[in-house]
């Protein structure tokens, strides 16, 4: 857990520090790095269990509403066969990715989550969802939502867009 | 069956002399044969425009609409593969689009390839396999463009390491790639100069020798600050370069007829009491060069709004800095306005594609709408005038 907590420092430092110099190479390790422990990582089922209780039924994965989907821009993978955290069968998942920084209502916490495009088939087509909450041109990649995140896949095309916690951003 | 319905008809005639029936009896004469002919391109209008598709819901047919303004017409259509970028040579006699295919639709090995088509006839005549490198994204000026004598064209690459590909339009060949590591996209000025937007807020210069090679490269002080108030890489083109609008409707124009860019104090879009109104879109902005005019799609909205569209066109005096006129085109019926571009004639209109992929025509003087043309295309996001 050592590693883990020192992994999410430097992503919180990173994340606080944004008027600093980052190279390419940097922020895009540290999306690669979220990647790299998706197996790892929690999923906050609890807090849509609470947020249930009271009030209006919270937006669920398949709707754009839905708190994780905050800098997203695609189709849910949740209408495409797959859900908010996998994607579809008979695609393979972007080893590339960007992030954002949600927050959660059920929680109040804000959490680091990393959008992986899935590919290998022609747009999902259906459920298309864009918000750009802290999203950045172009030319600052890893917190950009325009590029195709396939383009690294041995199948570049792009078919949908899934939504993973990292982890808590500290900022 | 034919002789029934006509004794049916003649029938209910007799029976209750409905009007008109005196007039429907005669039988006309069968059509003539007709001629199967291929329509050719008339010569160009003042008021054509380039409507580039993504076709965001199957991405791999996106497509190149071409629309006469002023007969409401399409006039023909250039096919785009898969999120291309489009761009047209300075002579206006070529169009390039900058695509990529996969062997079998929507799997399959991928090809990435420039393909040009005569403006003339939009016949596709020829085309440059690129390396499997070509920038994924969404269309700005400056995915594919030409230098300013059409020697070379330059295609922006990300594998997500960014660098640009240098070609020969005239000889189908790749001369050369150059590492931009930090900086992307490809910004022309000059026969020979190439520079890219950097996540430092800098503009990275590259000159070229005869042969498409660098030959010097020079980094700006910073013009913008990436965190606080990023331009939006859609830049626009003015007369000496091209002005950059950010998200918080900062006007910062780039003079690039110089060795090293210049950079004019920027300017607010945004004025007193105005603080929650941005710029925001695919294609944010269209300036008539000659008349100095600039066009904004404007919307209320804060952090996260900047890809919303326009519910109102704002109107700019380019050199004093001032705003001429608010268009309400929400209030008259548009949806919100993604993409806008302006015509660079005398008695210029402005095009205007909305959210719902309409496509507004629009007097560039009065803010008087022409024409609304329904559903050209799925996603227009992005118009080019000739």
């Amino acid at each position: 857990m050592h590693a883990f907590d020192r992994l999410f420092e430097q992503s919180s430092r990173a994340l606080a520090s944004r008027t600093s110099r980052r190279s390419l190479i940097a922020v895009l390790g540290q999306a690669l790095t979220g990647v790299a422990l998706l197996p790892l990582l929690p999923i906050d089922r609890g807090s849509q269990a609470r947020a249930a209780d009271a009030g209006p039924k919270p937006a669920g994965p398949e709707n754009c509403e839905y708190w994780k989907y905050c800098a997203i821009d695609g189709s849910l993978c949740a209408c495409c066969g797959g859900t908010s955290t996998s994607c579809p069968p008979g695609t393979g998942s972007s080893p590339i990715t960007w992030v954002g920084t949600c927050r959660n209502p059920g929680d109040g916490r804000d959490y680091i989550v990393s959008y992986n495009d899935c590919c290998g088939k022609t747009s999902c087509g259906t459920c298309d969802c864009n918000r750009n909450e802290r999203e950045k041109p172009l030319y600052r990649p890893s917190r950009n939502n325009d590029l195709n995140w396939c383009m690294a896949n041995a199948n570049a095309n792009y078919h949908c867009t899934v939504s993973v916690i990292v982890g808590v951003a500290e900022i | 069956m034919q002789s029934s319905a006509r004794w049916m008809a003649a029938l209910r005639c007799a029976l209750v002399l409905l009007p008109g029936c005196a007039a429907a009896a005669p039988i006309p004469p069968p059509l003539p044969p007709e001629r199967l002919t291929q329509e050719v391109l008339p010569a160009r209008g003042p008021h054509w425009v380039y409507v580039v598709d993504y076709a965001f819901d199957n991405e791999i047919d996106a497509r190149v609409h071409l629309y006469d303004a002023d007969t409401h017409r399409r006039l023909g259509q250039i096919d785009a593969g898969f999120v291309p970028g489009f761009a047209l040579s300075p002579d206006r006699t070529m169009s390039v689009v900058a695509t990529t295919y996969f062997a079998r639709g929507g799997h399959g090995a991928r090809t990435d390839v420039v393909e040009f088509t005569d403006t003339a006839t939009l016949t596709t005549s020829r085309e440059i396999v690129l390396p499997p490198k070509r920038l994924h994204a969404i269309p700005t000026l400056f995915n594919v463009a030409y230098s300013g004598d059409g020697r070379f064209l330059y295609v922006s690459y990300v594998t997500p390491a960014a660098s640009f590909g240098v070609l020969d339009p005239a000889q189908g060949t790749v001369l050369a790639e150059i590492d931009t590591a930090g900086c992307m996209l490809v910004i022309p000025s000059g026969p020979n100069r190439v520079s890219s937007l950097c996540e430092s807020g800098r503009l990275l210069t590259v000159t070229l020798d005869s042969q498409g090679h660098e030959a010097a490269r020079s980094m700006s002080a910073p013009f913008f600050d990436a965190d606080r108030d990023p331009v939006f890489v859609q830049g626009i083109s003015t007369a000496r370069g091209f002005a950059f609008l950010s998200f918080l409707g900062q006007v910062h124009e780039v003079d690039l007829t110089g060795a090293e860019p210049a950079f004019a104090t920027p300017w607010s879009l945004i004025g007193p009491g105005e603080g929650e109104w941005r710029p925001g879109g695919a294609q944010v902005g269209a300036i008539h060069r000659a008349l100095g005019r600039l066009f904004v799609p404007m919307h209320r909205g804060g952090e996260g709004t900047h890809k919303d569209g326009g519910s109102e066109l704002w109107v700019y005096d380019l050199a004093a800095h001032r705003r001429v006129a608010r268009w309400r085109l929400e209030a008259a019926g548009l949806k919100p306005v993604v993409a806008v571009e302006v015509s660079q004639d005398a008695a210029p209109v402005v095009f205007a594609a909305t959210e719902a992929a309409d496509l507004a025509i629009i007097d560039a003087g009065s803010g008087r709408i022409r024409h609304v043309e329904k559903r050209l295309g799925q996603t227009p996001w992005q118009l080019l005038t000739p």
